[in-house]
């Protein structure tokens, strides 16, 4: 696909070109935020065939949508909320699912791979992140990925998760406290 | 960077007044970045317009359908008036009878005419 053409278009360009249905503007538009969305739906949901699904998902929806986003916040933020919203959505239909056919906890839904080329120290690195994800409760879980992985200001964890600012600060330091108990026990 | 060090910028990132920017940035340093496989935004273009050709698709079958019984349900009513002027026109009025072809007929006529006798 050639989206040189649109490399430097403004947001707003894209978006217009986008609801027009062109292919290309939403080709960067995916382009531009794939790695944000792969940020929160990998970390929510581990390195999995599925996160990839939830990925494609979430920009399928967000072309469906486009016409109703009025520019009010940012397009990061709007494709965020429906990145969080559909990951979620998956995190409740796999609890339902495992709850009906197995015994696993929620610990077990949770797959990530390590690539084998990678050098001791990253392998260890990525490794801890990853179980540090892999353990904590899924409700802090949304928490942790926005500040860690992506580097959300508590204001935007706020208006991205759509809770007040001082629920997400609880919710902060409930996240700390659990995980230094995670992380005492690697 | 060595696994105390990670342990202590996970557990940071989490502070109230921490500079989470920096810190993301730091870890994707350390290779704790995430992407989706190569080619991942085409799959998402062709399926978005796989999806709307669909869609195309099932509209024009719509379309084509409610053409299609506007056509038949003319023609029906035309057949229907037709077929009440020639009734009009052999009977003198139209009744049920007159419709059903029984004007003239007696009950002892019809026993002959299902029975032959």
């Amino acid at each position: 696909m050639i989206i040189g053409s649109y490399r430097q278009t403004e947001e707003n360009e894209l978006v217009k070109a986008s609801i027009g249905g062109d292919k290309l503007a939403f080709g960067e538009i995916v382009r531009r935020y794939q790695k944000m969305v792969a940020r929160t739906v990998k970390g929510m949901l581990g390195d999995s065939v599925f996160a990839e699904d939830i990925g494609q998902e979430v920009f399928i929806k967000l072309y469906h949508s486009l016409s109703e986003f009025r520019g009010e916040a940012k397009l990061s933020t709007y494709i965020q909320r429906i990145a969080v919203n559909l990951t979620l959505n998956e995190i409740k239909r796999r609890k339902r699912f495992f709850s009906m056919f197995s015994q696993k906890g929620n610990s077990e839904m949770y797959e990530f791979e390590v690539a084998d080329h990678e050098n001791e120290e990253r392998r260890e690195a990525k490794e801890i992140v990853n179980k540090a994800l892999m353990r904590i409760d899924p409700k802090f879980r949304i928490i942790v990925t926005m500040r860690m992985l992506q580097g959300y200001s508590t204001k935007e964890t706020a208006e991205i998760l759509n809770l007040p600012l001082g629920t997400v600060l609880s919710r902060l330091s409930r996240a700390q406290e659990q995980l230094k108990g995670i992380l005492e026990k690697l | 960077m060595k696994p105390s060090e990670i342990k202590k910028l996970i557990i940071g990132s989490m502070d109230a007044d921490a500079a989470p920017e920096e810190i993301a940035r730091r870890l994707e340093e350390e290779g704790i970045s995430f992407d989706f496989s190569k080619g991942f935004s085409d799959r998402v273009i062709d399926k978005i317009f796989a999806t709307g050709a669909t869609i195309v698709r099932q509209a024009e079958f719509v379309r084509n359908l409610n053409y299609a019984f506007y056509r038949v349900a003319l023609t029906g009513v035309a057949a229907i008036v037709i077929l009440l002027i020639s009734i009009f026109i052999m009977e003198g009025s139209i009744s049920i009878n007159s419709f059903l072809g029984l004007g003239d007929t007696y009950d002892e006529s019809i026993v002959c005419l299902l029975t032959g006798n």
